[in-house]
């Protein structure tokens, strides 16, 4: 094998630096991961401000005119109400025939989830803003009530964010501690774990979410995060078994033994903080892994209450205003969710390769 | 051998115990009481009656699991609340579309992505290989409902290349028309996940001593690639796509529903929506079952593909 | 090697360098510009410790160097054939791979792929280079594999590496490199890794080829006495540069570089046995060598020593799965009785898999239920309830092998001594159990400001005083060595085991000192156990057991230590 003539032979440096100090610095060289680190960090402080209500508060006042277009786009289209046949081609008016809107089953109907609530809060508000006191053109449009689609996306984020960390941590959480105990001790508590997992992962995950959200059938950004933190929990929970038992045989944990540590010194004193880096990336690996189910659970009405904006609704109106012409809230929506969700892959990227280098 | 398969048969049963009691729990527990979602949807009280008789609804637990498990036993899950349809017979006629749709796409994902990854893996650490990796995760951190929709919106009905939606009679009418802009999204969409997946497969066997060795004995790099590297990184895709497997079974949910393709996936999501518990029940038993089996299958074929594994 | 003309030169190596990116901004020397020849038909052999840079050069000559991170820059020159194969296209490269100069590395295991068997990968070079087709080579493939002493060569070539033993897996690296009878074999460390009774019989295989075959050899190597009976010269290397070569006879006799003299010596040897080994620093400081070196320190049991530990019957099963309900036993230990006196060392000496290792670890209850007694101090160590070891923890310890995973990486120097202080409740309250920490690491020869740093700062040879020294703060009564030095270089080596020495005449241990090396336990230990497959072979002060050995298998691992020069050209 192959060796690089590094003197590692004599005096020991000048300052001495343990894992992370080490990640560190190797994270800062990497400029791709800078990057993305910070724009995880812009959408983290987004997430503060908008809870905070510094930002967005009042996203969800009309404050324009429905469908109201970009300011970049210039004036405003004229309202339309009902679908009618798009007009820029003449091509498609062979399809007028095939008009559905695309998304529907065949001939069954599905309810618009938000359509009764959102009929509750116009009429709530109807009498205090007047028809005329609405602005033609918003930031980045208004949606089908005139609502600021930029402030949207900036509540979607915080909704995301919020359900992707809290969800991942809590996923973590219960890996953590199973698989440290399966791992570790091995025999009959490796076996019951074992089957939990076993169990949980004979169900797609995806049907698992739905048919959990089915039978709950109580929407709600609390419910989203503990349908997702209690069944996203098997990724990690093997790769932390895995890791332990790697380390239970490995010579500095029989020194230990041997020094006299006690089992449960063994299992968090000593090998914990070898693992603690794999479960780190694990963690924001799931976060994005969470945002994205998050979106599609409230996309199709499973998700956040109907008080709360996520770009999953989002996308939900935009498929309908999309036919009409309307494209910035998906436009929005999409832009905003790739943004931080590239983001934060290069940053689980960069993450990874700080803490565990390999010469690739 | 038959030990082994043996043994393994013998170890799914408890798992499958604890599916049937999760399902069971969850809808029993959680679920609440089935008259009264059914109010909603079936207006004759009778009706509704026989079906909270059927379920045995005011029976103790136990009763109500066993009628579950012999439920089970005999694939007769009873009606569905919304159609009243059988619920068995709702898993023969869905069936055929899901595979329809999704067989190809796992087909073509997986030899596009073994390419992909092949060519990025060859030419490690270049600009061309941090390019396409970056499209990748960008092209991950897009939601699939957008790829959905954009692609029906642009495709299908701005440019027409493709029906919007729907579902024809005839096999090679459903493949050939009706299947292409849904296996085309589809692929799309795991396209990058699966390249980023092959070509850490392939950089992990690029970096091993035999690689070394088949060079040193003057083996081009083709044939270092191609014969050596990817016979072994074979083994974990191998085990990729079988682990992709139970999901056709599932449905692909969100492209059936968008495009009106009368699969499992698109029942599950109306059923969803209706709460109607007995499809999402005896879906999630079934497709655990399969998985299981699978699960054993992949152990199996384990031993054809890698030489080294001794099944115990 | 200027007294070699070119009409004898094979391969002629000029000014060679090569540069390691190790990161962004560290780029390391790995090989800083040496010169050598290599002459036709003779086995050249390239020595050196860890980071010298040997394996580099061999990689460099084949072109197989990293292509992401090794660059050689323009003026080095590997002249074969009146071309350079430094500036050869990749497939004029191709086609020498295998055909003229073959290599065979370390580990043939991971060298060997995996999922194709022998057989194929033995075709391969045989259908590329020579043009076989498919039967011309399975039975050309079938006389070479029997030729490199491969037993029933007919089931084996159909056969995957992990079925063969780490022997024979060699054998058949050989067989792939030799297939085309090329002119140059490079040998990278291709016993480092086997027992030294299968070591002996490659190198033979090695040198009965090279006179066949009448190909150039190069043998790299950290082991300058293996070297010693087969080559024909010798290029000492360290830290990227060549300190000296020559014939192999001069390097022996008369080594002119204090590099090469110091590798000569630093290994204990069976004929003397000096108070202190020497280590490289005595040679490269100018002067005569130190005194104590010469002083022979003598050992052996009277057999009226106080005995402080009694192995009676010691026994331990391994269990794996067998059929539907079966179990398989596996008897790593059987029925093995010793004594070990106070103040003295027990060698036990055996191949890999011979149990030794296992006895230890048993001893210390890290393995699990075993069958037999361990009498301590009066007590049965193996029968005490689980609650109540911790007093006998402190005072029986143990040193691994691996220095590097023996020691937390993410603790300090500090936290790894302080821990078994606090576990055991030594010293009053914090700063005394400081203090106690610097004194030790004093002793074992640390800085102090060791105490703050981590593992992966130190050298091998440091993380072992670390360890020494983490046994230590207990002041055990018995220090078990298992393979303690076996993973660092030769120099290294002679300043733990010269360190271990001292600790044992200062405090009084006693040590049972675990190994595979015959020369290091005759050195350290005064009576010798030998273990061949769980039992225990033989039990002699070590004086006797080398003078007289009576079992075939001690006479048989004794025959197979490497003498070195001296010794082969003495038969």
């Amino acid at each position: 094998m192959m060796q690089a003539a590094l003197s590692t032979v004599g005096v020991p440096r000048g300052e001495s630096a343990g894992l992370w100090t080490l990640a560190w610095r190797r994270f800062c060289r990497d400029r791709v991961g800078l990057a993305s680190f910070l724009i995880v960090v812009f959408f983290f402080g987004m997430m503060l401000a908008s809870g905070l209500h510094l930002i967005a508060r009042d996203w969800s006042e009309e404050v324009g005119v429905n469908y109201a277009p970009p300011t970049f786009m210039g004036t405003a289209i004229p309202d339309r109400t009902a679908p009618v046949a798009p007009d820029s081609s003449g091509s498609k008016s062979t399809r007028e025939s095939e008009i559905r809107q695309p998304g529907e089953g065949g001939g069954i109907d599905i309810a618009d989830p938000l359509a009764d609530v959102l009929a509750e809060i116009r009429a709530e508000f109807s009498g205090a803003t007047a028809e005329t006191g609405k602005a033609p053109t918003l930031v980045f449009g208004g949606d089908r009530w005139g609502r600021d689609v930029l402030k949207k996306a900036i509540k979607g984020t915080e909704t995301s964010m919020f359900v992707g960390l809290a969800a991942a941590v809590l996923a973590a959480f219960l890996a953590t501690v199973f698989g440290a105990l399966a791992g570790y001790y091995g025999g009959w508590i490796d076996d019951l774990f074992n089957w939990f997992y076993s169990v949980f992962t004979s169900i797609p995950y995806l049907l698992l979410i739905l048919a959990i959200a089915a039978v709950l059938n109580q929407k709600g950004t609390l419910t989203v995060i503990l349908i997702l933190g209690f069944t996203g929990w098997t990724g990690i929970f093997r790769l932390v078994r895995a890791e332990y038992l790697k380390h239970k045989v490995r010579e500095y944990i029989q020194a230990a033994d041997a020094i006299g540590a006690s089992h449960a010194r063994r299992m968090f004193v000593h090998i914990l903080p070898n693992v603690s880096h794999v479960i780190l990336v694990q963690l924001s690996l799931h976060v994005v892994l969470f945002i994205k189910s998050e979106v599609v659970l409230s996309f199709l009405g499973f998700g956040v209450g109907v008080d709360t904006v996520s770009w999953g609704s989002m996308l939900n109106e935009a498929q309908n205003e999309l036919i009409l012409g309307y494209w910035w809230q998906l436009v929005a929506a999409t832009i905003a969710m790739a943004l931080l969700v590239t983001g934060f892959s290069l940053f689980t990227d960069a993450l990874r390769d700080a803490l565990d280098p390999k010469l690739k | 051998m038959l030990a082994y398969v043996v043994r393994r048969l013998w170890q799914i049963v408890p798992t499958l115990l604890g599916v049937v009691l999760l399902v069971f729990f969850l809808f029993t527990w959680f679920g609440g009481d089935p008259a009264y979602l059914l109010a909603g949807k079936i207006s004759n009280p009778e009706q509704i009656e026989s079906i909270r008789r059927q379920l045995g609804v005011d029976r103790p637990y136990y009763v109500q699991l066993w009628i579950f498990i012999q439920q089970i036993a005999t694939g007769d899950f009873g009606e569905s609340w919304s159609t009243n349809e059988k619920v068995s017979a709702i898993f023969a006629t869905r069936l055929g579309p899901s595979l329809t749709v999704l067989v190809p796409l796992l087909a073509v994902d997986t030899l596009l992505a073994i390419a992909a990854a092949m060519l990025v893996a060859y030419v490690r650490g270049s600009l061309t290989d941090r390019m396409v990796m970056i499209s990748c995760t960008v092209g991950q951190s897009i939601s699939i409902l957008v790829y959905i929709i954009v692609f029906q919106y642009v495709l299908a009905y701005q440019l027409g290349w493709f029906p919007v939606q729907g579902w024809g009679n005839g096999f090679a009418e459903n493949l050939l028309k009706y299947s292409l802009l849904p296996i085309i999204v589809g692929v799309i969409v795991s396209l990058a996940p699966d390249t980023r997946l092959y070509r850490s497969f392939f950089l992990d066997e690029i970096n091993q001593d035999y690689v070394r060795t088949a060079r040193a004995k003057g083996m081009s790099e083709t044939r270092v690639m191609w014969v050596h590297v990817l016979r072994n990184a074979s083994i974990p895709i191998i085990t990729n796509v079988m682990i992709q497997l139970p999901g056709l079974l599932a449905g692909a949910f969100l492209i059936e529903r968008f495009f009106s393709i009368p699969g499992i996936g698109r029942e599950v999501i109306l059923a969803v929506e209706r709460s109607d518990f007995p499809v999402i029940k005896a879906v999630t038993i079934y497709v655990a079952i399969a998985t299981m089996i699978i699960n054993l299958i992949t152990d199996l074929l384990y031993k054809v593909v890698d030489p080294r594994v001794q099944l115990k | 090697m200027t007294s070699v003309n070119s009409a004898d030169t094979l391969i002629s190596i000029r000014d060679l360098r090569v540069d390691f990116r190790l990161d962004r901004t560290t780029i390391s020397q790995a090989v800083r510009g040496i010169s050598f020849d290599i002459p036709v038909n003779s086995t050249v052999a390239l020595v050196g410790e860890s980071g010298s840079g040997k394996s580099v050069t061999a990689l460099a000559i084949l072109g197989l160097l990293p292509r992401e991170n090794a660059t050689v820059p323009a003026g080095s020159q590997i002249l074969y054939g009146g071309r350079n194969l430094l500036a050869l296209a990749p497939g004029e490269l191709q086609k020498l791979r295998g055909a003229d100069i073959s290599m065979i590395f370390q580990e043939p295991m991971s060298s060997l792929n995996p999922v194709f068997t022998v057989g194929f990968q033995l075709t391969e070079v045989l259908t590329k280079h020579l043009g076989m087709t498919g039967r011309q080579a399975r039975s050309r493939a079938l006389e070479i594999l029997r030729e490199v002493g491969i037993p029933e060569p007919e089931t084996r070539i159909d056969a995957y590496p992990f079925q063969l033993s780490g022997g024979q897996q060699q054998r058949a690296m050989i067989a792939i490199a030799i297939a085309c009878e090329p002119k140059l074999l490079i040998a990278d460390e291709p016993t480092t890794a086997l027992d030294v009774t299968i070591q002996k019989q490659i190198l033979e295989l090695i040198a009965a080829l090279q006179k066949r075959l009448r190909m150039s050899v190069l043998f790299i190597t950290h082991d300058l006495v293996l070297v010693g009976e087969i080559a024909d010269y010798v290029v000492v290397m360290r830290e990227g540069e060549i300190k000296e070569q020559g014939r192999v006879e001069q390097i022996f006799e008369a080594p002119r570089d204090a590099y090469t003299r110091a590798l000569l010596l630093c290994r204990p040897q069976l004929e003397r046995r000096p108070r202190r080994l020497p280590v490289i620093d005595d040679f490269m400081k100018p002067g005569p060598l130190a005194g104590g070196s010469l002083e022979e320190r003598s050992r052996g049991l009277r057999g009226d020593e106080e005995i402080i530990l009694e192995a009676r019957h010691l026994g331990k099963s391994f269990y794996s799965r067998e059929g539907l309900f079966g179990k398989r036993e596996f008897k790593a230990v059987r029925d093995v009785s010793f004594k070990l006196a106070r103040g003295k060392t027990l060698g036990i000496v055996g191949e890999s898999g011979s149990g030794k290792t296992t006895v230890a670890l048993t001893l210390l209850r890290l393995r699990g239920e075993s069958s037999g007694e361990a009498l301590f101090d009066g007590k049965d160590l193996l029968s005490i309830p689980q609650q109540e070891t911790m007093p006998y923890k402190r005072r029986i310890q143990i040193v691994f092998q691996n220095p590097y995973a023996s020691l937390n990486p993410r603790f300090t120097i500090g936290q790894l001594l302080m821990e078994p202080l606090q576990v055991h409740g030594i010293g009053s309250n914090e700063s005394e159990r400081r203090d106690r920490v610097y004194k030790l690491l004093e002793e074992v020869g640390l800085p102090e400001v060791s105490f703050f740093k981590y593992p992966h700062e130190f050298s091998g040879g440091q993380r072992q005083r670390i360890a020494i020294a983490r046994c230590l703060t207990m002041k055990p009564d018995v220090l078990i060595c298992d393979e303690a030095v076996s993973a660092l270089d030769v120099s290294i080596q002679a300043q733990i085991l010269n360190l271990l020495q001292d600790l044992q005449d200062e405090h009084h241990m006693s040590y049972i000192f675990i190994w595979h090396d015959l020369a290091v336990v005759k050195y350290m230990a005064d009576q010798v156990m030998v273990m061949n497959e769980g039992e225990v072979v033989e039990v002699a002060n070590s004086d006797d057991i080398y003078r007289n050995p009576q079992h075939p298998y001690t006479k048989k691992l004794l025959s197979s230590i490497p003498r070195g020069w001296r010794g082969a050209r003495a038969h």
